[in-house]
């Protein structure tokens, strides 16, 4: 090892990059674009659901309950129809994402104590809408329950009104959102997209590097020179580990002023931490240079080791715990999992090192893994 | 022309690892996102019970899978905190004491949930069904005082929520998610393998040789998209006949040759994009960025995430520049509901506009390279 020779590879690197205008400005408008496109795009609040009525009833107690839904705010009223083929051709062609159907005789038979069914006709394409509009379903005919409820037993028991509300719901809900008392998404998509980022744009950068020097036949210069492969591979990819390291900083800002998120933890733990992570997916991408011979393949291949485990193994979408076995193992083997720990830990529940030292430890040694493999299949030699 | 197209895909073909990556898109990568569940997953809620009762207990079992699982009782409030900052609890339900006897006497009572809301979906999800739970349990516990079970029910007034959920009965999220994610192969491959396709014979020279060559660049161009949607639609149906239909065992609905036809015309548009991107590019580096970039705004704007009716207005009205919006709704269209054109006509006209717009713009960019 010879800091002088690190040194000219890396300046040399860095050189290749900055004349590379395009290629400078796409490193950091990417993850930045990525960043607030997500940020700003994202919406998981299912709000405004266009919806159609049969009435079939035409009752003033039919009106007065199907109300409830056409003021509410979470539903879109598209007007009523005449018959069930209506809804069939109008949720075809997403016109509306559910119907309500109120059975005929609806006021007469809950006026003489029976009880009644009501039909919702939900749209099942997206299941996470689908779920979201039979929970609004379920409680605005919990609601409409709680008044028929309250009215009967009040009668039949003769106490007051809100004797008998009392007496249907007996039990309080405390509830009590932690680290995130509003429930803005933001806040939590933001430190999670700093862990999609981080993970598969360092590797991008870094694979198209190495890969071009491949492809364009300049890597022979390096093999016949006295260089040896450690200095190679420091130099090469500092410049690529710096890039990273800003956009850290880069993105937290635009997380901290632009979206607004608190930031509980500590600023130097948690940028050490991402040091280390980025160190990890450069890493990745050094090792997926050594696999593939051209640009596109790389490219191709970034992807595939990047975006999955980004997208499925990083507890993003289903946290750790819920998933069956053989998937803990498997998030366990990415770097990803432990990353998005440190990230919503420090921005949201305000813990550092001491609760999140396993995690970091991980991230490290997975760093070394990696960087140790991909040292011992860099060969100066071209295999004949 | 023919003979440039079957060069087009002897060169893909002969790069292993590229093909074995397309492959793996098509497949294995589709088959891993329909693994995901977007619902509430058996999430973990621990309980704090002072009152260790009859009542406590039977509304402790009421947290079952499919949504949550019940991982153990703790003595101490400052565990549940713990465990909450450590991710190992989603929910922490904490009864208080005399809470059988405040509910026997009619009292009201109240139950605290803590919910871990640094994902608030599923915090939102987990608050959401603990609600339900809990409510439903003083419900049933006061129509029980009241002696009005099973067939007393009968004479209540109540309505009785039914509901049928269409086109995907089960809600099984592999139907939405695997669907979700062949679409999204399809936009970034359509993109990216004709922007490749072009840029490597820029970054080779080779392109030079081609413009010596008796072939009009629409004949170069042309061979050079034909034979990439050639690669897409194989691709594709290898997709949908052996991970849809095969693994997932979504019944496709719709007529596929009206499928493959779109998905044909909407590769085409795409490919416009893709040969726009391969003019202003110099290297591949530059041209996979310019991809990402492009593809994103696409993405976000099809509704692929965010349902359209949930957008601001002014994006709401920007939806319709962005292809895949209107090939989202064919696809889920025919291979869910089983719609053809008679549902469907204006989605295809909008995506048969917007897309010869783009390979025009495309064509025009890449002509001009030439001249």
């Amino acid at each position: 090892m010879n800091i002088n020779r690190i040194k000219t590879l890396a300046l040399k690197e860095w050189r290749e990059i900055l004349r590379d205008r395009l290629f400078l400005s796409l490193a950091f408008v990417v993850p930045i674009s990525m960043m607030l496109v997500f940020g700003y795009g994202i919406k998981m609040d299912v709000e405004n659901i266009p919806f159609a009525i049969l009435d079939q009833d035409r009752s003033a107690m039919s009106r007065d309950y199907l109300h409830l839904f056409i003021d509410s705010r979470y539903f879109d009223y598209q007007g009523d129809v005449a018959n069930e083929n209506e809804i069939d051709n109008l949720i075809a062609g997403s016109k509306i994402r559910f119907a309500i159907i109120v059975p005929p005789k609806f006021q007469e038979t809950l006026l003489s104590g029976r009880p009644i069914a009501v039909q919702s006709l939900i749209d099942g394409t997206f299941p996470f809408r689908t779920s979201t509009s039979k929970g609004y379903v379920a409680a605005i005919n919990n609601a409409f329950n709680t008044q028929l409820l309250t009215a009967y037993i009040s009668q039949k028991m003769g106490v007051t009104a809100e004797q008998s509300a009392a007496f249907i719901s007996p039990i309080k809900i405390q509830l009590r959102y932690l680290y995130n008392q509003e429930v803005k998404s933001i806040w939590s998509i933001a430190p999670a997209m700093m862990m999609f980022i981080l993970l598969t744009t360092p590797p991008f950068l870094t694979a198209l590097g190495v890969v071009r020097e491949k492809e364009s036949g300049s890597i022979y210069n390096i093999y016949s020179s006295t260089v040896t492969r450690g200095e190679f591979l420091m130099g090469k990819l500092f410049p690529y580990v710096v890039i990273s390291c800003i956009n850290v900083v880069i993105l937290w800002l635009i997380a901290i002023f632009a979206f607004a998120a608190p930031f509980k933890g500590d600023p130097v733990f948690f940028f050490i931490a991402s040091v280390i992570y980025v160190t990890c997916t450069t890493g990745i991408g050094l090792l997926v240079s050594l696999f593939s011979k051209t640009q596109v393949s790389a490219m191709m291949l970034t992807v595939v080791v990047t975006i999955v485990p980004a997208v499925l193994y990083s507890g993003l979408l289903v946290p750790i715990a819920s998933m069956d076995a053989a998937s803990q193992f498997e998030a366990h083997l990415f770097p990803a999992m432990y990353y998005t720990d440190i990230a919503l830990g420090s921005f949201l529940k305000g813990i550092g090192m001491k609760q999140l030292w396993t995690r970091v430890a991980a991230l490290l040694l997975y760093t070394i893994i990696l960087w140790v493999i991909s040292y011992n299949l860099f060969h100066k030699r071209v295999k004949a | 022309m023919v003979a440039m197209t079957a060069k087009e895909l002897l060169q893909l073909g002969r790069d292993t690892v590229l093909v074995c990556a397309v492959l793996y898109l098509f497949t294995l990568d589709i088959m891993m996102a329909g693994g995901v569940k977007m619902d509430l997953n058996q999430g973990a809620v621990v309980v704090h019970d002072s009152d260790h009762s009859m009542a406590s207990r039977e509304l402790i079992y009421r947290f079952q899978p499919p949504y949550f699982k019940l991982s153990g009782e703790i003595l101490n409030e400052k565990e549940g905190i713990r465990l909450l900052d450590q991710g190992e609890a989603l929910v922490v339900l904490d009864i208080p004491p005399k809470f059988q006897h405040d509910l026997l006497q009619g009292k009201p009572t109240a139950v605290q949930v803590q919910v871990e809301a640094s994902n608030t979906v599923l915090g939102t999800l987990a608050a959401s069904y603990s609600a339900q739970i809990i409510g439903q349990y003083g419900f049933d516990a006061a129509l029980q005082r009241m002696g009005l079970t099973g067939e007393g029910l009968e004479t209540v007034p109540m309505l009785d929520d039914r509901h049928r959920v269409w086109y995907n009965p089960n809600q099984e999220d592999a139907w939405f998610m695997s669907i979700s994610e062949l679409l999204t192969v399809i936009t970034i491959l359509a993109m990216m393998l004709p922007a490749a396709a072009a840029v490597r014979e820029k970054e080779r020279g080779t392109i030079e040789q081609l413009l010596v060559s008796p072939l009009t660049p629409m004949q170069i161009m042309l061979s050079k998209v034909i034979s990439m949607t050639l690669v897409i639609l194989i691709g594709t149906a290898v997709s949908v006949g052996f991970v849809l239909y095969g693994f997932f065992e979504i019944p496709i609905k719709g007529s596929l040759p009206l499928f493959f036809l779109v998905t044909a015309l909407y590769t085409f548009a795409m490919s416009g994009l893709g040969l726009f991107i391969s003019t202003i590019s110099r290297n591949l580096a530059q041209a996979a960025m310019l991809v990402i970039m492009i593809m994103m705004p696409i993405i976000l704007l099809s509704g692929a995430w965010t349902p359209p009716e949930a957008m601001p207005d002014g994006i709401r009205q920007a939806m319709y520049l962005s292809p895949l919006y209107y090939y989202i709704e064919m696809a889920y269209g025919i291979l869910l509901k089983g719609a053809g054109l008679a549902v469907l006509w204006d989605s295809l006209l909008g995506l048969t506009l917007l897309g010869s717009v783009m390979f025009m713009f495309g064509v025009g960019r890449f002509k001009r390279q030439f001249e």
